[in-house]
């Protein structure tokens, strides 16, 4: 029952299959009998509801954006606990306790339950008619380019549904905004191997050298490195458990795992990187002539001074890496953070090249083939170029989605002042943060659990797949709305035509997925019914075989030129570095109470935040644990308790992030300081990212003191000679006996 | 009511580690965790959370102490004296051990705490009267108090989120003392579909704790330790670690034995069910 | 010095000691409505408590104990004094304890029953607080009979049981004077039925005196055994600073100890408040004081085997606590402890002091103020520096509800003392009369054989 309004190729786009390189079965859309087969399953019971016993659906989860396929264990009409999928090549059944928690973000109590209209400092609650009639009053005689959306990532039918609306109002201005995605490396992997996220075999590499990638924290996909990671360490192939190396200057959990944890000067990343492919070098490991010229004068003594890694532990470096192949380096988010931080990746990646790494622990990923669908990764120079529009007054309507930019941005950057420019500001939200509390018309959100969605991750572990988000209960709140619908009411404001024949967005979800049943695996299945609901079943669709991005095997040096370490600065002498918590993120979770007090993996802190200090530096500064400490930086200021901690380079400090909200709701209001708004705005000179790490700080006592609240001891985690958690070496252990 | 049993050996009411005792049939629950593979990463605890109704106390209260928290993740440093930790940190979940001869049984005025058949050192709230004995002589200070009354808390579980709350799992008010029960609920879930299917527990992913399933590294394994084929059992006989010993031979080895499987305070006899597997770090680099 | 003058009339003894149940001058109200007000602070504090949970006394994970096992130790330690006196000293036939047992004995009574109270408020659930007895039920559950707390709570109960009927057994004939000398009211009936219409027989005095010698001899090993059972709950646990064999002696000397301080402090008190000084008189404080040197001495002693097998065991717990409480936070009140409990009670060495009321009161009071740090330090450093380094916590302490409840306690005890000394006589008007006899007829005995011998010495001089 195609409509005859619109040609094939734009409905092909409509349903999210535009660009497609994969035949497209005929037209399976329009089966939806309106209001049959939306939501609700627990409306009246059905055979597999049986009271005290559980049921299980399976769905994606979204606490972050890797993308982690999710089993809900439902009862009684209500979603208890949250399983991994074992289906999923990602995350293989696990979950993190960011993902454990997602139970928290549905049922919380903070969540906005209504449209909210600003009339002078308070919301009025209305309709959502009226909320969408006035959008669409607003958006009468605004031109295109007056019009802004800014979102976090987005992927799937909602992306396909965003982009379209943006098509329809005529505007190119879709800012895709991530507070802490690694842009930087995201490019510089772009350049180093032709793709920006390739699949990174940690399971497959005998010895991991990171420069500063959390990746059993909060590194693009933290589950299934975790996975690979426990692979690594049994040994893989007859061969030896694996060597993992971290390089970084604030000791992250990956780090608290390494073999060897090297604290490196900041922002020297880079400097390591080239002095370890010259020490590779001189161990007899064949370089390409440019890189050879381009590292000849990165002697160890060199980098040793200019690091402050010893040279005989370079030399060791070199000398495992040589030894045991394949191996596999890593640019994380410590060594992006810089304004040269496209340069220390570069220099970073250009090991894996030396290493002869690239095409085997690093693989092109398999990729869904169709690029509508494709994420849409976020970056920090999006959010630049929206408040230098906003500043100028360029934007009349800003919509918000998906991040909460007054919170994570730098205060410097004055983005809640800009935003106020903008006449007409929708925020489209979960709780009222920051951001929300900036706008005019806050529209409430469903939670994951209880919307429909497409998902395809950014990180494609194995064969590609497209992650299916279906409501794992009822709705919570009567008056909130999935994104997808909202934006399908927005775009019939526009293109009622093309969009008529979809009720909701599910009836849309289900025509597009039907609509594309061969690709999509359900080539023999001529019911469409049984397809749709065992696509649902199984909250994965699948693409055996699909077809992988290739890699660019050659690399060279080209246009590689590091700064020297910075020189002391007298006035601002720390480096001030911004943790990313794998729980807290960029503060979207932090209203989670199980995340606030799940202790710090490293500080064992809950419910605040702090500054870690090396307790050299601490001594030199008369600081001790609990200490209310002032860091200043040439853009702000903060107070916060101070944590010897002696994993950090003693020219740096770090505050995590995450916390320090001052709105959100009652777990995160008040907790903690945000270190984002003390953050100087220096940017990446390639990318234009925000440089989080290039800050510079001075630290001075206040005089107050606390008792710091954590789980730790006041022994500091002493096993005062008891065998509570002995060690073994390798050259003991033979882990080949075990089962 | 009859006045004879009270002159019964009182022994034969109680179960303790296998020596002399009625020997574990069908099962005998019991842990491995490899700390070579934990990372720390904290995702068991908030699993445990999810699972068992704990209530999150609050920041002044776990100022206090007073935190809920059935598995712990600690976290320690060499503390050789060293610049920096160069050898990263040592994390170890800490849990109820489930001790075949636990400290806390013997020690509690109303029987509260037992051992039951399958080898598990079980809580019984509505017997426990809060004398705390338990808890006093819990070497591994695992066992956590109600010391307030949480579900009439706030903002423990305020409308919605206590929707959450797992109907299989007591949710426990003031005075009462709690631990990890090794999920019990899922244990007993699995046994009794077994037993209708006329089989026992697979070990094969039919029955995981809730800490188990969700560790992102697989550090955790939980199975019976009594039966042959189950993975627990397996990786217990590999480490040469007996159940029911408070020595083990393969530490009577000259040099150490090269073998990961300890139990913490082994020496104190309590016998853990949880055998750790040490932490292994690179002599290389 | 004599323990009492052998002149004394017993008509006079009788008058004396029923003086002190006339009716009250204003002071006692006074102070009663004091003791009544430091009760209902305690009340107020549990009732807080009851409703809020155990939470606002500040225990937390690992301090699960705190000052209501440490008080509960140092009332059911203090019980001990009355079993001393009556039962050991009646037995040993040391007659200079007639006038004073009488009080001590009612101290041994009302101190576990305020121990008794600590029992419950430490439960965090009072309410089921009888699943701890072995009461019968249809469906059998018993409580665990291998608890060191089960045996706490039998060994109370028998124990409690046991000095009540003692001290009413006691005082029968003492209640017999008194409804002879009461002419109406609504005591009159009570001593009448109280005294099991004693009429002063021979027979009544034979089956009265070995009924008391059989409680005492019962009352004895009991008295041993409930402190022992006390230190039971810690040396029957496993951990550092409690598994201690020597705990047993050094318990039931501390419990001594402890009991004869107070017995000073409440002697003073009932000296100076009913006029007994022809009763108590100094000679018998006196050997009191003695008595609590030599207590102290052992029980120094048997601190110190603690420490030697803290010490010398090789075991690294143990060791390190002991360094704990030496060095730690606790290290204040460890050096008042021992300060007030081993080297005050030098102080009763000099004879001066000996008989000095000012300074045996102060005396008195700091003894028992060390023997409760002793009680506090033996619970609260064990929680802090247990095994389990991890849960080392130095930094709790208790809140002012629990210190509510302990100071209600001591309200609790002084009403129930005031109203015993207002209703029974403190004083054993029967044993005191016995006692002026016996040291009458000694008397005269000594001044037969002094004029005996003055006699034979004239005769020989004569001679």
């Amino acid at each position: 029952m195609m409509n005859s309004e619109f040609d094939r190729r734009d409905f092909l786009k409509v349903l999210g299959w535009g660009g497609t390189a994969v035949a497209l079965t005929g037209c399976g859309n329009g089966m939806v009998e309106s209001g049959k087969e939306t939501v609700v399953s627990y409306v009246e019971t059905k055979d597999y509801m049986i009271p005290s016993v559980s049921v299980y659906f399976n769905s994606t989860c979204a606490q972050c954006d890797a993308g982690c396929s999710i089993t809900g264990r439902i009862r009684e009409g209500r979603v208890l606990k949250l399983e991994g999928n074992p289906e999923s090549a990602i995350n293989r059944g696990k979950t993190c306790g960011l993902g454990q928690a997602g139970v928290q973000n549905h049922y919380n109590p903070d969540r906005v339950r209504a449209p909210l209209l600003r009339t002078g400092n308070t919301g009025e609650a209305i309709t959502w008619e009226k909320a969408y009639a006035l959008i669409d009053e607003k958006l009468k005689g605004v031109s295109g380019n007056e019009v802004a959306f800014l979102t976090g990532g987005m992927s799937g039918h909602t992306k396909v549904l965003m982009g379209n609306y943006m098509d329809s109002l005529g505007s190119k201005n879709h800012f895709v905004y991530e507070a802490i995605g690694p842009a930087v490396v995201r490019a510089a992997n772009k350049k180093s191997y032709g793709v920006e996220m390739p699949r990174f075999n940690i399971g497959k590499a005998r010895v991991v050298l990171s420069f500063g990638a959390d990746f059993l924290g909060a590194w693009v996909s933290p589950v299934n490195f975790s996975q690979q990671y426990a692979q690594f360490r049994k040994g893989s192939g007859g061969h030896q458990r694996g060597v993992l190396i971290q390089v970084e200057s604030k000791m992250t959990i990956t780090g608290a795992n390494a073999d060897r944890w090297l604290a490196v000067r900041p922002g020297t990343e880079g400097i390591l990187a080239l002095g370890i492919i010259n020490a590779l070098g001189a161990h007899g490991v064949s370089i390409p002539g440019d890189i050879a010229a381009a590292v000849k004068t990165y002697d160890k003594d060199r980098v040793s001074n200019d690091t402050g890694v010893s040279a005989e532990q370079i030399d060791k470096i070199a000398a495992i890496l040589k030894e045991r192949t394949p191996s596999l380096v890593l640019a994380g988010s410590a060594a992006e953070g810089y304004a040269h931080g496209s340069q220390n990746a570069a220099a970073i990646n250009l090991l894996n090249h030396v290493l002869g790494n690239v095409g085997k622990t690093i693989e092109a990923a398999a990729i869904v083939p169709f690029p509508q669908m494709a994420p849409l990764t976020g970056n920090t120079a999006a959010l630049k170029a929206l408040n230098d529009g906003l500043a100028a007054g360029k934007y009349k309507v800003l919509f918000s989605y998906g991040s909460n930019p007054v919170f994570t941005s730098p205060a410097a950057m004055k983005y809640k002042d800009n935003m106020a420019k903008a006449d007409f500001k929708v925020v489209f939200a979960q709780y009222l943060d920051e951001t929300a509390l900036q706008a005019d018309l806050v529209l409430p959100l469903d939670s994951a659990l209880e919307d429909w969605g497409t998902q395809v991750p950014e990180y494609m572990a194995g064969n590609a797949q497209i992650n299916i988000r279906q409501p794992l209960m009822e709705k919570l709140h009567a008056d909130t709305r999935g994104m997808g619908d909202i934006l399908l009411t927005l775009i019939k404001q526009r293109r009622a035509a093309e969009y008529k024949p979809f009720d909701d967005y599910y009836g849309y979800l289900r025509a597009a997925v039907l609509q594309n049943k061969a690709a999509l695996g359900g080539a023999n299945q001529p019911d469409n019914d049984i397809f749709w609901n065992e696509t649902l079943s199984k909250g994965i669709i699948k693409f055996e075989g699909a077809k992988h991005a290739s890699l660019s095997v050659k690399s060279g040096a080209a246009g590689l030129t590091l700064p020297a370490p910075s020189a002391a600065d007298a006035e601002y002498p720390l480096q001030l570095i911004p943790h990313v918590n794998a729980n807290l993120r960029d503060g979207r979770n932090t209203n989670q109470p199980w995340l606030q007090e799940s202790p710090d993996p490293l500080t064992t802190i809950v419910w605040d935040s702090w500054i870690e200090i090396h307790p050299k530096k601490a001594a030199e500064l008369g600081i001790v644990e609990g200490d209310i400490v002032e860091v200043t930086s040439k853009s702000g200021s903060l107070k916060v308790q101070a944590y010897i901690f002696p994993g950090i380079h003693p020219d740096a400090v770090s505050i995590p992030l995450g916390r320090g909200h001052e709105a959100m709701g009652r777990y995160a209001k008040g907790y903690g300081v945000n270190p984002f708004q003390i953050l100087d705005m220096i940017y990446d000179k390639e990318t234009g990212e925000l440089a989080l790490h290039e800050t510079r700080v001075k630290i001075s006592r206040t005089g107050n003191r606390v008792i710091v609240v954590k789980d730790e001891g006041p022994v500091g985690g002493n096993q005062e000679g008891q065998k509570i958690v002995p060690e073994m070496l390798t050259n003991k252990v033979n882990l080949s006996k075990e089962i | 009511m009859s006045i004879t049993t009270l002159f019964e050996n009182y022994s034969e009411f109680r179960h303790r580690h296998p020596d002399g005792d009625v020997p574990h049939n069908p099962y005998k629950w019991a842990m491995a965790i490899d700390l070579d593979a934990c990372s720390g990463c904290n995702a068991c605890a908030v699993a445990c959370y999810a699972e068992n109704n704990l209530p999150v106390v609050g920041r002044e209260k776990f100022a206090n102490g007073q935190v809920m928290h059935w598995m712990r993740i600690e976290r320690y440093w060499d503390h050789d004296g060293s610049e920096f930790p160069e050898r990263g940190a040592r994390y170890l979940p800490m849990l109820c051990q489930q001790c075949e001869a636990a400290p806390c049984e013997t020690v509690c005025p109303v029987g509260a705490t037992n051992h039951t058949p399958d080898g598990l050192n079980s809580q019984i709230y509505n017997r426990c009267i809060g004398s705390r004995y338990c808890s006093s002589n819990c070497p591994y200070k695992v066992r956590y108090f109600n010391w307030w009354d949480y579900p009439s808390t706030d903002n423990v579980w305020p409308a919605e989120m206590n929707m959450q709350l797992n109907p299989d799992v007591t949710v426990r008010g003031k005075g009462v003392m709690e631990k990890c029960t090794f999920c019990i609920q899922r244990i007993r879930g699995a046994e009794s579909d077994a037993k209708t299917q006329g089989r026992l527990v697979r070990d094969d992913g039919e029955l995981q704790t809730a800490c188990q399933q969700a560790c992102p590294t697989s550090a955790i394994s939980f199975g019976n330790l009594v039966d042959p084929e189950s993975r627990v059992h397996k990786q217990w006989m590999a480490q040469q670690v007996e159940l029911n010993k408070h020595e083990q031979a393969k530490d009577e080895e000259p040099g150490g034995s090269d073998l990961r499987g300890y139990r913490v305070y082994e020496w104190l006899a309590p016998y853990p069910s949880i055998m750790y597997l040490e932490r292994v770090r690179e002599t290389e680099i | 010095m004599k323990d009492i003058r052998e002149d004394i009339a017993w008509a006079k003894i009788n008058t004396d000691v029923l003086k002190s149940l006339e009716n009250p001058r204003k002071l006692y109200w006074v102070i009663l409505f004091i003791a009544v007000a430091v009760f209902g602070v305690g009340v107020g504090c549990e009732v807080y408590q009851y409703n809020m949970g155990l939470g606002v006394g500040n225990f937390d994970n690992p301090h699960m104990w705190g000052l209501y096992i440490a008080t509960f130790i140092f009332w059911i330690g203090m019980s001990h004094s009355g079993t001393l006196l009556s039962a050991i000293l009646h037995i040993m036939h040391a007659d200079w304890r007639k006038p004073i047992y009488r009080f001590a004995e009612a101290m041994t009574t009302f101190s576990l029953m305020t121990a008794g109270l600590f029992v419950a408020v430490h439960l965090g659930r009072i309410w089921q607080i009888y699943f701890a007895l072995p009461y019968p039920n249809m469906r059998q559950v018993w409580p665990n009979f291998q608890s060191p707390l089960l045996w706490d709570a039998m060994a109370i109960f028998t124990y409690l049981s046991s000095s009540i009927l003692f001290l009413y057994v006691g005082m029968i004939p003492d209640l017999a004077i008194c409804r002879d000398n009461m002419h109406s009211g609504w005591r009159k009936k009570l001593y009448a039925v109280l005294s099991l219409g004693w009429e002063g027989t021979d027979r009544q005095w034979r089956n009265f005196r070995m009924t008391y010698l059989t409680i005492a001899c019962f009352l004895i090993p009991l008295a041993v055994s409930v402190h022992s059972i006390v230190s039971t709950d810690f040396a029957a646990s496993q951990q550092p600073g409690w598994h201690i064999t020597s705990f047993p002696p050094y318990f039931v000397a501390g419990a001594l100890y402890s009991g004869c301080a107070a017995i000073i402090t409440l002697f003073i008190i009932l000296r100076y408040v009913f006029k007994f000084e022809e009763y108590m008189t100094k000679s018998i404080l006196k050997k009191v004081a003695r008595l609590t040197f030599a207590i102290a001495m052992v029980w120094t002693y048997l601190k110190w085997v603690e420490f030697a097998q803290a010490w010398f065991g090789h075991n690294a717990h143990d060791q390190h606590l002991l360094i704990e409480k030496a060095t730690g936070t606790y290290a204040p009140f460890w050096w008042m402890m021992n300060f007030c409990a081993s080297v005050v009670p030098f102080m009763l060495v000099f004879k001066r002091f000996q008989t000095n009321i000012p300074v045996l009161f102060a005396v008195s009071l700091l003894l028992n103020l060390g023997m409760w740090l002793e009680r506090f330090m033996i619970v609260a450093p064990t929680f802090a520096d247990g095994f389990y380094p991890w849960t080392w916590d130095h930094n709790q302490w208790p809140s002012l509800v629990q210190w509510g409840i302990v100071f209600g306690s001591f309200g609790w005890f002084a009403i129930l003392f005031m109203l015993f000394c207002k209703i029974f006589p403190s004083v054993s008007m029967y044993e005191v009369k016995e006692m002026v006899y016996h040291r009458s007829l000694e008397t005269k005995k000594l001044q037969a054989l002094q004029a005996a011998g003055e006699l034979a010495a004239a005769g020989k001089g004569a001679h």
